[in-house]
């Protein structure tokens, strides 16, 4: 039986935004725009509901006088993008 | 990434692993290449306070002239924090550049240490500055402990030019700080650090482009 794939994290964007802050100990938004090209709304509308899912923090604050939003991956964000990546390749050696 | 992640579309898993592998790839090489950037700031520092050191000291013969080297961090770590603060949404950091970072503060805190031993001491008994500089090995300390943090960096980054600099820096200035004896020549060890910290600087930044 397959495991189910994380609705969440499944979807390119998200996935996107999670990858980017599993490899970095922190990233601005403006870092997360310019690496998966997305609008500002929608990368905002993204990040929203990872920060829901308890999947990402998000700090906002300001950096001298320019307003600032930090996002950080959290331990249940880990866990369920390394339980993610273990399910995909479930899916892929099945696939052989 | 080069592509425009706008649909929030379904993937295939194939698509997924591959999305996954090359964000993490781009990204941990991104962060390693801008990295660099700060090898080539403290690399240009330290050839221009050596020569400058360098200079003073051999044409006006008198050691005071040394206590410029203090003017190096208090140059360099607000200028670096300056640097930082600028692109701080440039800098991201990932474990690697982490490590480095952290590698190179502790050789700078050690560095700074051994320098204000140096100080106190020579306070306390204000004999000959260089006298005493060469009782303690100043500057074999320094050059062991660059060529250590630098071998280091070499394995951080898994890079062979820069375990070999680090090595070549570390023992060969060793070889040159007893070999050149008590003129002010050895100094010129600190400028050869230098253009070895530049030359790192540049790997990353070729390695990882």
């Amino acid at each position: 039986m397959f495991p189910k794939l994380d609705p969440l994290l499944h979807s390119e964007l998200r996935l996107a935004i999670v990858s980017l802050l599993a490899g970095v100990e922190e990233a601005d938004f403006n870092y997360l725009k310019e690496h998966t090209g997305a609008t500002s709304g929608n990368l905002s509308v993204q990040i929203d509901k990872l920060a829901e899912a308890g999947y990402i923090s998000v700090e906002k604050g300001f950096k001298g006088k320019m307003p600032r939003t930090t996002c950080k991956i959290t331990l249940s964000g880990t866990e369920a993008f390394r339980n993610y990546v273990k399910a995909l390749k479930k899916y892929l050696v099945a696939g052989k | 990434m080069e592509n425009t992640i706008e649909q929030n579309s379904k993937m295939t898993a194939e698509e997924s692993l591959s999305l996954i592998t090359e964000t993490l790839n781009n990204s941990r090489k991104e962060i390693t290449r801008k990295s660099g950037r700060f090898f080539i700031f403290w690399g240009v520092l330290l050839t221009f306070f050596s020569l400058l050191i360098y200079a003073l000291c051999k044409f006006t013969d008198n050691e005071a002239w040394n206590w410029l080297w203090f003017a190096l961090p208090a140059i360099g770590i607000p200028s670096e924090r300056f640097l930082r603060d600028k692109n701080a949404s440039e800098n991201v950091r990932n474990d690697v550049s982490r490590f480095v970072s952290g590698i190179w503060s502790t050789f700078g805190f050690f560095a700074c240490a051994i320098g204000a031993f140096t100080l106190i001491i020579s306070l306390v008994y204000p004999d000959s500055i260089r006298l005493l500089a060469a009782v303690l090995g100043l500057i074999a300390e320094l050059v062991l402990l660059f060529g250590l943090a630098e071998c280091i960096t070499g394995v951080a980054l898994k890079n062979w030019a820069i375990k070999i600099a680090g090595f070549v820096t570390g023992v060969g200035g060793l070889a040159i700080y007893y070999i050149a004896g008590s003129g002010w020549e050895p100094m010129l060890i600190f400028t050869f650090a230098g253009l070895v910290l530049i030359a790192t600087g540049l790997i990353i930044r070729i390695q990882y482009k």
